[in-house]
């Protein structure tokens, strides 16, 4: 069953192109660990997912490519084309020739309608060439303008059209200490939205990964590059065929269904995570060796005592209860994980609207929501929703 | 189990050999049915366990696991079997206790297996199961799966208050396993079509004009084959499925033999035709051997409703059978209800100090239970016996018959405005083009139609009940001043 992936803004775009490119190698390294039916078996599951066949044999990424500046776009298609061995669809994209400011409302407002039929045909174009729609990938970032708002309307119609298709959005959390001003309003309208009208959230936060890329993988100069690459392989892990014994076919069919159905039949906990190990550079990983026993305890412990990296665990951490079953045989665990930075977020908000001088800085901006039709009682909506979703979570 | 024992008729006396035929014929309507030698063995406990293992298993696991339950191993099999016999309700304990491995307690299992037999129809349900389909089959109409209930499951009472988020989240993975389940019908409904599409012109049968996908299956791999095809076909459907059908590559006249015929007439068949997948046969060659499998399916289903129907001529003999075979079980253990309990054995030394502790934790128990039955009193008498009591299940009672009448007007709607009698059951999808004339034809547009305006019905009476229940909770909201409800958000 295959997945159709909707990357949005700069951020959607750059992960998405380093998503289908790790999925690309990974189907085809040659790294000759096991027989070569069952590598086939494993490309081609890996392809029907993720690729489209062509004629001339080049796999073209099931993904539609959305964003309001041609710039980021045109570099993601000519890199994809470039290395011959995948590329987009040769239409399979919709860009303008402005930005929108890095604002949520212009995005959500403004953008999403006006084009709201364009982007909605080229998905539509897109679904029609699967066989069988498993659900949609939907990545984006939290706290641009482009990206999150027109993202959360994207996805709004999404739920619309498609209310039986399965949506996984893929949400990039912004650096703690910000690189947009406005970020904060950006991500709370753009997590209430999202959670209304998708299935699951899975969260990616830059800080996390940007350690990781320090820590562990010793790279000096960490270019958005690498983090995107280091989020593409845990991506990745999650999301390529798993096998299982039953069946005649030896790889599971419904990604998405799986996961969705294991992870986030609750309605008001939707939020997922993603812990993978090891966390090395493809170099050093010919000079370790692991054992699948030792690798389970490392992600186990990973998990209870919340680090988000290999290093630095701490093992005096015990659960009170078990702990969810792993999924399939991959090397990967996943829960439910209470982000604590909401609560940072949403109490940081209402510091800020209490105190005098930075409230008067922070009104000059609700300016900007409102001249695009985002009301106070939409911002009141959206803390109402997320301090429920806290609430949820703390009584968990 | 209560079957009365029958007085000895003289007249089935003489019929000696009547018994072992009867159980034959009970094998053979049975898939993996085991000889009658075999039976015979297990009324005296012999170690045929296995055997009757693997029936069961067969018997109960469900239909779409036949290719793959095959490999399980004897103790998955085992495992299986038990909890499905509990979960219909199997009274005698001794089954649960026999070991996993499987060696033994083939007697019990002859008594399971009668049981089934005594429940319902069971021969001839697997045969309505395993029935050679050769077109793809729909079921038009729905009226019996609604107006039956399904097996009475049986009623569970809740320790304690049960988790409200438990219940959720239960319901969000039955949600998630329908958007699944619509999402794998789409799947069919497009590979369907495509073979519809590509088979134009291939049957020999113009008012069907296409073959079905059983047909295509049997054409395609004429050697293999499997039982039960109709339903099984849909397992087999693979992705690359409709691609061989309709390769563009066209193979050259190889004025090669026919496998079969040894005559040189094999020649380029058409592109996207079906024989095109068996290249090295000549045409006629290629409908033979489907023709061929085809009356092998037949043949086999024939048998089985033969023994099916020789089976139920002579049922009484092996009840009458089966009576003698309830006699040989030793009585049941009285104490059966409850677990045994195996005490570790301890040293002389530690039993002093444990008698003591075990002493002090008892009477913290004791008190406990009465801190905890106070205070559970002092609660329920607060809440009113919310969920439980007398009052709680006649409300519940109430509650469904109103439901069963709600549906039942909604169906009497139904069948008014439907008009003439409508056929029931399943149909065989055809695809045609032109506009045939009625008759028994079922247009899909009509069905569909029929469909939405039922869907229509159901969707207003929800959201009638939606904004009671909302209005409910508005009342109940505004009783209490001071009180601020957040809803949960809509899903």
């Amino acid at each position: 069953m295959s997945i159709v992936t909707v990357q949005l803004g700069q951020c959607g775009n750059q992960i998405g192109f380093e998503v289908f490119d790790t999925l690309f190698s990974d189907s085809h390294s040659s790294q000759g660990l096991c027989s070569k039916r069952e590598n086939e078996a494993y490309r081609a599951s890996c392809k029907e997912r993720f690729f489209n066949e062509e004629e001339n044999g080049v796999p073209i990424a099931r993904a539609v490519l959305v964003d309001m500046e041609p710039k980021v776009i045109n570099q993601t298609l000519s890199k994809a084309a470039q290395s011959g061995r995948w590329k987009y669809g040769q239409h399979a994209y919709f860009c303008q020739k402005q930005g929108s400011g890095n604002n949520w409302a212009y995005g959500y407002s403004v953008h999403g309608p006006r084009h709201e039929e364009s982007i909605m045909n080229l998905i539509q174009k897109e679904v029609e060439k699967c066989d069988s729609l498993s659900g949609f990938f939907i990545i984006m970032s939290m706290a641009g303008g482009t990206g999150s708002g027109i993202g959360a309307f994207v996805t709004q119609n999404l739920q619309d059209q498609y209310a039986h298709s399965l949506k996984m959005n893929q949400i990039i959390w912004p650096y703690g200490t910000g690189e947009v001003i406005v970020q904060n309003y950006n991500s709370i309208l753009t997590l209430s939205h999202l959670y209304r009208s998708s299935d699951a959230l899975l969260v990616h936060e830059n800080d996390a990964v940007h350690k990781i890329c320090a820590k562990l993988m010793n790279i000096k100069q960490i270019s958005f590059s690498d983090i995107n690459q280091v989020l593409a392989h845990q991506l990745g892990s999650v999301f390529q065929p798993v096998y299982c014994a039953e069946g005649s076919f030896h790889y599971r069919r419904n990604p998405l269904g799986d996961l969705m159905e294991n992870l986030v039949p609750h309605p008001e906990f939707k939020m997922l995570g993603v812990r993978n190990i090891p966390q090395m550079s493809e170099n050093s990983l010919a000079y370790s060796t692991f054992t699948w026993a030792g690798l389970l305890k490392h992600l186990r412990q990973m998990l209870i005592s919340h680090a988000k990296m290999e290093e630095g665990i701490d093992w005096q951490v015990r659960p009170p209860l078990s702990g969810l079953p792993p999924l399939g045989k991959m090397p990967l665990n996943k829960e439910l994980h209470f982000n604590t930075s909401i609560a940072n977020l949403v109490i940081l908000r209402g510091k800020d609207v209490q105190s005098a001088d930075l409230g008067k800085k922070l009104r000059a901006y609700l300016h900007q929501y409102t001249k695009f039709g985002i009301e106070e009682e939409d911002f009141l909506d959206s803390f109402t929703l997320l301090e429920q979703v806290v609430a949820s979570y703390y009584n968990l | 189990m209560g079957r009365r024992r029958r007085l000895v008729d003289p007249a089935a006396e003489a019929g000696a050999g009547a018994l072992p035929k009867v159980i034959a014929a009970l094998s053979r309507s049975l898939p993996a049915g085991p000889s009658p030698e075999i039976f015979r063995r297990a009324k005296f406990d012999r170690p045929e366990a296995p055997a009757l293992w693997q029936l069961l298993f067969r018997l109960l696991s469900p239909r779409s696991a036949d290719g793959a339950s095959a490999s399980l191993a004897l103790e998955a099999q085992v495992c299986l079997v038990k909890s499905a016999l509990r979960s219909q309700g199997y009274p005698r304990l001794v089954l649960a206790q026999l070991p996993e491995d499987g060696s033994r307690g083939s007697r019990e299992l002859l008594l399971a297996l009668s049981w089934l037999l005594a429940r319902g129809p069971l021969p001839e349900q697997l045969l309505a199961q395993a029935h050679v389909q050769l077109g793809d089959e729909i079921p038009v109409c729905e009226c019996e799966a609604l107006a039956s209930p399904g097996p009475r499951v049986p009623h569970v009472e809740a320790e304690g208050p049960v988790d409200i988020r438990c219940v959720q989240w239960l319901m969000g993975r039955l949600r998630f396993r329908w958007r699944c389940l619509i999402a794998s019908q789409q799947e069919q409904c497009t590979l369907l079509s495509k073979i519809h599409l590509y088979t134009r012109g291939c049957h020999s049968d113009q008012r069907l004009g296409h073959l079905s996908v059983a047909e295509t299956e049997m054409l395609r791999d004429p050697e293999g084959g499997q039982q039960g095809c109709g339903g099984g076909v849909g397992q087999s459907l693979d992705l690359a499925y409709p691609k061989s059908l309709h390769s563009g590559q066209v193979p050259e006249a190889s004025g090669m033999m026919c496998g079969w015929c040894a005559c040189g007439w094999v020649s380029a068949h058409p592109p996207g035709s079906l024989l095109e997948m068996q290249p090295s046969l000549c045409t006629s060659c290629a409908l033979g051997c489907f023709a061929f499998q085809l009356l092998r399916r037949l043949e086999r289903e024939n048998t089985g409703l033969e023994a099916a129907l020789e089976w139920r001529r002579g049922e009484l003999v092996f009840w009458r059978w089966m009576d003698t075979v309830l006699g040989a079980c030793p009585p049941e253990a009285p104490a059966a209800a409850t677990q045994p309990t195996f005490l570790p054995r301890i040293a002389e030394r530690g039993l002093g100090r444990l008698e003591l502790a075990a002493r002090e934790l008892r009477a913290l128990q004791e008190e406990l239970c009465e801190a905890t039955g106070r205070r559970r009193a002092a609660w329920e008498a607060r809440v009113g016996g919310q969920g439980r009591g007398p009052q709680w299940s006649s409300a519940r009672q109430a509650l469904q018959k109103a439901v069963e009448q709600e549906l039942a007007a909604l169906r009497w709607a139904w069948e008014q405005d439907r008009g003439p009698a409508r056929p029931h059951g399943p149909h065989r999808l055809v695809r045609c083009e032109d506009e045939a004339p009625g008759g028994q034809h079922l247009r899909a547009a009509e069905v569909i139609q029929a469909l939405r305006s039922q869907e229509a019905c159901l969707e207003a009476a929800l959201r009638r009940l939606q904004g009671q229940c909302r209005q409910e909770l508005a009342r109940l909201a505004g009783a209490l001043p001071g009180l601020i409800w957040i809803l949960p958000p809509r899903c």
